[in-house]
């Protein structure tokens, strides 16, 4: 496991120097896994074409060949700037883009769509972009403790990441959601980027506001509940998540930024008042916006009353919602197969829904396996976060592995009926460029904290006995 | 392509799917379960059959005690910052290691940097942070106490060069 290298060695006051060193285990087992990653994904785009078509195409298998060169770049980068780091993000981050590429394929293959009008096209060419600027990140980003300097100006970057898509001449509303810009071709959600600037500053506020957030208050049935003037910064996000749902339009985004700012500060002040105190301040504001704002209260009718024929039948009502479900049911346990389903049936299936378009190809049994990947690049965030040996390491660990797995919870529970349906988009998986730069800056982000927090013992004393 | 083949694919997609899940959770299984630091600490001393020089070691090493006069002589030297880590006294005396780049951590759990097992120390004991360019150690509630050059640290305090800082049985001092 540990290599021991002992030079015992003379010096001026006779003692002994020991050198630890871990031989570059870590990343063989992530070249392993990488490899395996490669297998999977080629598979699933070659089942895809064989299923729908019957033959195999050459086209996205080569493109494909490419990703995996760049991701073999990846990999020899860590082996030089990051040794230590965690060896599990980039396979299942891999797989889960490579799954997410072969479904995109597919319904590319039943819309009759080729070239750069093919979404998975589009998917591999944005894959490429953001897996070098992971590369980047990693390479320019030697220690995460440079960005607590810069948390000031992550607040500021997130804010006007947050403004950008209702500023008229450049937002491009969709759907009814003012999330997306556009310049010139190129569209962009820059919400996506925004929350990684918000898990910077929110680490980076809370290790200097911790203590007079976790330190005084009254005591009420047992949780103890911070005084009034405390109160001030969970008010400011609130306000701030509110605002994403009335100008933005858009739920989801809104209850990432808020979930976001409770689990860290949960995670920083140890109280679970804040929990309490913010789940209440959420669900009263959806409650009123649900009243208040038509698209949101159509958006909980077509959740809670999805089968009726006046709601599935209304513009922007459940029809999307259904037919997801009806894919998933079509599924059953082990999937029509890739290829032979009809995930195309369901709009938007590329990006909103491609979870459904996948639970349908490969069933509960292969959706089950896409959650357990999620669950272990989520396990592995927190487990990173839990080992730093430094506050804003471990709260920026935390925050940016849980946004994740709020965001798949978001999505997967929007698309299964267990919260109300919201356009956000499933990490890795989903068509969409601005999500997969995101969450790829994350990976690296995590693998840049990884590196910088293993703690190998240097050095072990045990009492002789 | 028959239809018997093509299930056969379909099926053997999803198995090859979980095995994918199950590599990466029988490869993170030392994190599941723990590192195994006595094994390490085992292989340790049998690549060190010769406890000899540590044995010998003493001759010089437990000057500490009366020597630290001699080593913070040249005060000035607390201008250059330590660079090293030797164990004065304790089962590992005589040992050294190279300090890392920010901060040592120090306790009995296997994910210190140097982890210390006896009967006094505490999980998460002490840690040693580099404040500009001087190294300070801060006790971490430890049940025993940290000492440094016999005094209990209450709050983060400097280590100048060559005083003993105490943690259980274990002594060790900062060098350059």
């Amino acid at each position: 496991m540990t290599v021991v290298e002992a030079e015992p060695r003379s010096t001026a006051t006779g003692s002994i120097r020991v050198r630890l060193r871990t031989p570059a285990r870590r990343r063989n087992m992530e070249l392993a896994l990488l490899l395996f990653a490669f297998a999977l994904s080629g598979a699933a785009v070659t089942l895809v074409q064989l299923g729908a078509l019957g033959r195999v195409g050459t086209t996205v298998l080569a493109l494909c060949a490419l990703l995996a060169i760049l991701l073999l770049g990846l990999h020899v980068v860590l082996r030089v700037v990051a040794p230590d780091a965690d060896p599990f993000l980039v396979p299942i981050a891999t797989a889960l883009n490579g799954l997410g590429i072969a479904e995109i394929t597919r319904l590319d293959i039943a819309d009759g769509l080729n070239g750069w009008d093919a979404a998975g096209i589009r998917q591999i060419a944005w894959a490429a972009i953001a897996i070098s600027l992971a590369i980047a990140t990693v390479i320019v980003i030697r220690n995460h403790r440079i960005l607590q300097r810069f948390r000031y100006i992550a607040m500021f970057t997130a804010f006007l990441l947050l403004v950008l898509p209702v500023i008229p001449g450049i937002r491009s509303p969709r759907f009814g959601a003012y999330i997306w810009i556009q310049v010139g071709p190129l569209s962009f959600q820059p919400g996506e980027l925004a929350k990684i600037a918000l898990a910077i500053f929110f680490a980076g506020y809370l290790v200097q506001a911790r203590d007079s957030l976790s330190m005084v208050g009254r005591r009420i049935l047992g949780i103890q509940f911070p005084r009034a003037r405390d109160l001030g910064p969970i008010l400011v996000v609130w306000v701030l998540a509110m605002g994403v749902l009335v100008m933005q339009r858009d739920l989801g985004t809104s209850l990432l930024y808020f979930g976001l700012f409770l689990v860290m500060l949960y995670v920083a002040t140890g109280r679970l008042s804040w929990i309490v105190l913010g789940l209440a301040l959420f669900l009263g504001g959806a409650y009123a916006a649900s009243r208040i704002l038509g698209y949101v209260g159509a958006r909980f009718d077509a959740w809670l009353d999805s089968f009726n024929q006046t709601i599935y039948d209304q513009q922007g009502g459940s029809y999307q919602l259904v037919q997801g479900l009806f894919g998933l049911a079509n599924g059953g346990m082990v999937g029509t197969g890739l290829g032979q389903g009809r995930p195309d049936i369901v709009p938007l299936a590329e990006s909103d829904y491609i979870i459904a378009s996948l639970g349908e190809e490969l069933g509960l049994v292969g959706l089950f396996a896409i959650l357990g990947l999620y669950l272990l690049l989520v396990s592995r965030g927190f487990r990173i976060g839990f080992t730093g040996q430094d506050d804003f390491g471990r709260l920026l660990g935390v925050g940016l592995s849980f946004v994740v797995a709020l965001q798949v919870f978001v999505v997967i529970g929007g698309v299964t009926r267990v919260i109300p349906l919201t356009g956000l988009t499933t990490p890795f998986l989903a068509a969409g460029g601005s999500s997969l730069v995101a969450n790829w800056i994350i990976v690296a982000l995590l693998l840049r904290l990884s590196d910088s927090v293993r703690s190998q013992p240097q050095l072990v004393v045990e009492q002789d006995r | 392509m028959g239809e018997l083949t093509l299930l056969l694919l379909r099926l053997g997609f999803l198995v090859l799917l979980w095995v994918f899940v199950f590599a990466i959770v029988y490869a993170l299984r030392s994190d599941l379960f723990g590192q195994r630091a006595r094994r390490i600490a085992a292989e340790r001393t049998a690549s060190f059959p010769g406890e000899a020089p540590a044995a010998s070691a003493p001759a010089s090493a437990p000057a500490p005690a009366t020597a630290p006069t001699a080593h913070r002589a040249p005060p000035h030297a607390g201008a250059g910052t330590a660079k090293r880590l030797v164990i004065t006294s304790g089962p590992r005396e005589g040992m050294e290691f190279d300090l890392p780049a920010e901060q040592l951590t120090i306790g009995r759990s296997s994910e210190s940097g140097l982890v210390i097992r006896d009967d006094y120390t505490s999980t998460h004991h002490a840690r040693l942070m580099l404040w500009n360019d001087q190294w300070v150690v801060q006790d971490l509630d430890s049940t025993n106490g940290t000492f440094l050059d016999g005094e209990r640290v209450t709050v983060p305090t400097p280590v100048p060069l060559g005083t003993p800082v105490t943690i259980g049985k274990t002594s060790f001092e900062l060098r350059r």
